[in-house]
């Protein structure tokens, strides 16, 4: 073994330690093991089952549900936790996981990877399947458009994969054009689906691959759905594995079923979070684990994402639902909880700070999602804040949404004064991770019902 | 009276809200009393006619798709050229404005043929995407655009680009950028420009209205006025 890829764990692991003594877990070991030897990860030897995980949305929930599944299954699996996936991050933890020697101690490596990232990391190694869930518009200033991050993600592809792909979203699919061996997973049509499309824009309008228009025989949400391209033949592929029904109680209980016939208790059935679990038991299954023992084990799962947190303000109860700015996907399903409800109920969105360093021009992605949908739904008030207030409030004067509903604040706090002395609706409060502080230490936290 | 919008492929290049600009001029418009009717016309039209269009606007989209529309639009590049000719205000927002331009290099070197309204080119890379908030003025009457550019490629060196970026915050390579012909303004700005620049939006109306012969009526929108202020107090301050 060379010596410059022992100081490198050494260093790394060394490093890792200290972090870990004060407190602190970040990517800096990583940093440092690749500035002595920048190819360490191609110098370390890894487990015959690895799994990464990519896309715009969830991939978080899903690596920690294949690592749940796995676990309960007796493998022993070593994976990146949140914040920590470009490469310095990947090097921590594979060198936290791996003896003096390189070899990485457990079963299996897990891989919450990176939608940009994952061609640097794959060029030292290639992960045995490699999941993709989605491509949605996400964070575009940061990530670039869908069809760019397709490019990048192309490029981290290689022979020796096994892709596992969702067969509903057409530029996901599209990666398995031509490549024998393929798994995928999807929605069977379910009672939720809709014929037309919904939302400000469609990306499912045109083939990804020859450009010529698409026909759905149904969609679940946004672009997903079951796809046909009227012109090169590209079109949904058979799957692996299904979601073939959702069911909910009137006592709230909610549990979806997969292949017909694993059951699987969950804590909402929204379709854009069964995705996330359809992904995690595909993999599972691929990885060797039987199929009604991944159920189970995903069944005992508690989500701990926190998208959900109950509160009372005032006289007014209220639930915020986490969502994601720059993401008008992640907007679109919250705003749906919203019309689902039948209460008379108000909303605030929250849109204070996009980018957490600096002020920035860009609040394009509010012009794509479908605030249109509230005009239906029996709304008492709706509640702007934030330094973006007056965006939104363009947006929603166009909306065609009756401006006497509609409360306009710069500051969350004001908002929050005036929802706790004038409101007496049930209060929905859809924001992003950066700004939900502003309105929970304004609130009071009640346990979710 | 009626105005009439051409919505130049609304469902193919809308990749940043620039729905949006056509919406703010829609209300506008009807806030000066005209009847409002869009056009919509996108990439599997057989025909696209620019006669009797009061004005004109595509936004952003896929370079992918971009390119296509650059050798679609070629079809009717005759109607384009005499609108532009007879005044027809016009719109192009983020990567629709390349295609005004005599050519694009793409990333892999392949060229997409411009419709050579100018002799401005673009050249494309595919490692990352051009970002960032700029500030652009107008040389000679001082105006400042705010906004966003998210795009894969930089412009050539030429002369004729008419506002130059006196701010650029993250990864742009810009010193100057957007066209005017007659009333045209391509402009490399993504999303609802005409949200965070007011003046632009007002300038357009006067516009139409002048060419339909009515008289501008004043109508404050504070909203907007109050973003572009913001943006642009956030922007000049900001460290580069
Ligand atoms: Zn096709």
């Amino acid at each position: 073994m060379k010596i410059r890829v022992f100081t490198a764990i050494l260093v790394c692991k060394v490093i890792r330690c200290l972090a870990k003594l004060m407190g602190r877990g970040s990517s800096l070991p990583g940093k440092y093991a690749l500035k002595i030897c920048p190819d360490i990860l191609s110098c370390l030897k890894l487990p015959e089952l690895s799994i990464a995980v990519t896309g715009s949305n969830g991939k978080t929930s899903t690596v920690e549900m294949i690592a749940h599944v796995l676990k309960n299954n007796g493998l022993s699996v070593a994976y990146n936790k949140e914040g920590s996936n470009q490469i310095e991050g990947v090097v921590t933890f594979l060198i936290g996981d791996s003896t003096m020697g390189g070899k990485v101690k457990s079963d299996v490596v897990l891989l919450e990877a990176d939608e940009r990232y994952s061609r640097h990391i794959f060029k030292y190694f290639h992960p045995k399947y490699f999941v993709i869930n989605n491509l949605y518009r996400d964070q575009m200033t940061r990530n670039g458009h869908p069809e760019f991050i397709k490019s990048i993600i192309g490029q981290a592809i290689y022979d020796d994969m096994t892709l596992i792909l969702n067969a509903d979203d057409p530029l996901v699919a599209s990666f398995g054009k031509g490549r024998e061996g393929t798994i995928y997973f999807g929605a069977d049509n379910l009672p939720t689906d809709v014929k037309t499309h919904e939302g400000i824009y469609d990306d499912g309008k045109y083939c990804p691959i020859c450009k010529s228009p698409m026909e759905y025989e149904y969609y679940h949400y946004n672009h997903i759905g079951k796809f046909r391209c009227t012109s090169c033949g590209f079109a949904r592929h058979d799957t692996d594995h299904a979601l073939t029904s959702t069911q909910e109680t009137a006592d709230g209980k909610a549990s979806v079923t997969i292949d017909n016939k694993y059951n699987i208790p969950v804590f909402f059935s929204g379709i854009y979070h069964c995705y996330n679990i359809l992904a995690a038991f595909t993999a599972s299954a691929a990885a060797g684990i039987d199929p009604a023992k991944a159920a189970e084990a995903l069944g005992g799962y508690i989500l701990k994402s926190g998208r959900i947190s109950d509160f009372t303000l005032g006289k007014t109860e209220g639930r915020l639902l986490l969502s994601k700015h720059e993401n008008s996907v992640s907007y679109d399903r919250s705003i749906d909880v919203v019309v689902k409800d039948k209460r008379k109920k108000s909303v605030m969105f929250i849109v204070d700070a996009i980018s957490r360093k600096y002020y920035t021009s860009d609040s394009s992605w509010l012009w794509d999602i479908d605030f249109e949908k509230l005009k239906s739904a029996d709304i008492d008030r709706i509640i702007l804040a934030g330094q973006y207030c007056d965006d939104l409030a363009v947006r929603f004067d166009l909306a065609g949404i009756d401006s006497g509903k509609i409360k306009v604040f710069e500051l969350v706090t004001d908002a929050a004064e005036y929802c706790r002395n004038d409101l007496d609706s049930f209060l929905y409060v859809i924001t992003c991770f950066s700004d939900k502080e502003k309105i929970l230490s304004e609130v009071t936290r009640r346990e979710l019902a | 009276m009626n105005v009439k919008i051409l919505y130049l492929y609304p469902d193919f290049m809308n990749l940043y809200g620039d729905n949006g600009n056509v919406r703010i001029l829609e209300r506008r418009l009807q806030d000066q009393g005209f009847d409002v009717e869009t056009v919509r016309k996108t990439i599997t039209d057989k025909d696209i006619c620019f006669e009797d269009v009061d004005f004109v606007y595509m936004g952003s989209g896929f370079e992918s798709n971009r390119n296509k529309v650059a050798s679609h639009l070629a079809q009717f590049r005759e109607g384009l050229v005499k609108a532009i000719d007879d005044g027809v205000p016009m719109l192009f927002t983020g990567n629709s404005y390349d295609i005004l331009g005599d050519k694009i290099e793409g990333a892999n070197g392949e060229i997409t043929q411009g419709l050579k309204l100018f002799d401005f080119n673009f050249k494309e890379q595919s490692e990352k995407r051009f970002t960032g908030d700029v500030v652009l003025e107008d040389p000679e009457t001082k105006d400042i655009l705010v906004g966003f550019v998210n795009r894969a490629g930089a412009p050539e060196d030429w002369d004729g680009f008419a506002y130059n970026a006196i701010k650029v915050i993250g990864n742009v390579p810009l010193k100057k950028d957007g066209v005017r012909k007659n009333n045209l303004l391509g402009i490399s700005l993504i999303g609802p420009v005409l949200l965070k620049n007011p003046k632009i939006a007002e300038s357009f109306v006067r516009i139409i209205c002048g060419r339909k012969g009515t008289e501008y009526k004043e109508v404050s929108y504070p909203n907007s006025e109050r973003s572009h202020e913001k943006t642009r107090k956030a922007l000049l301050e900001a460290e580069a």
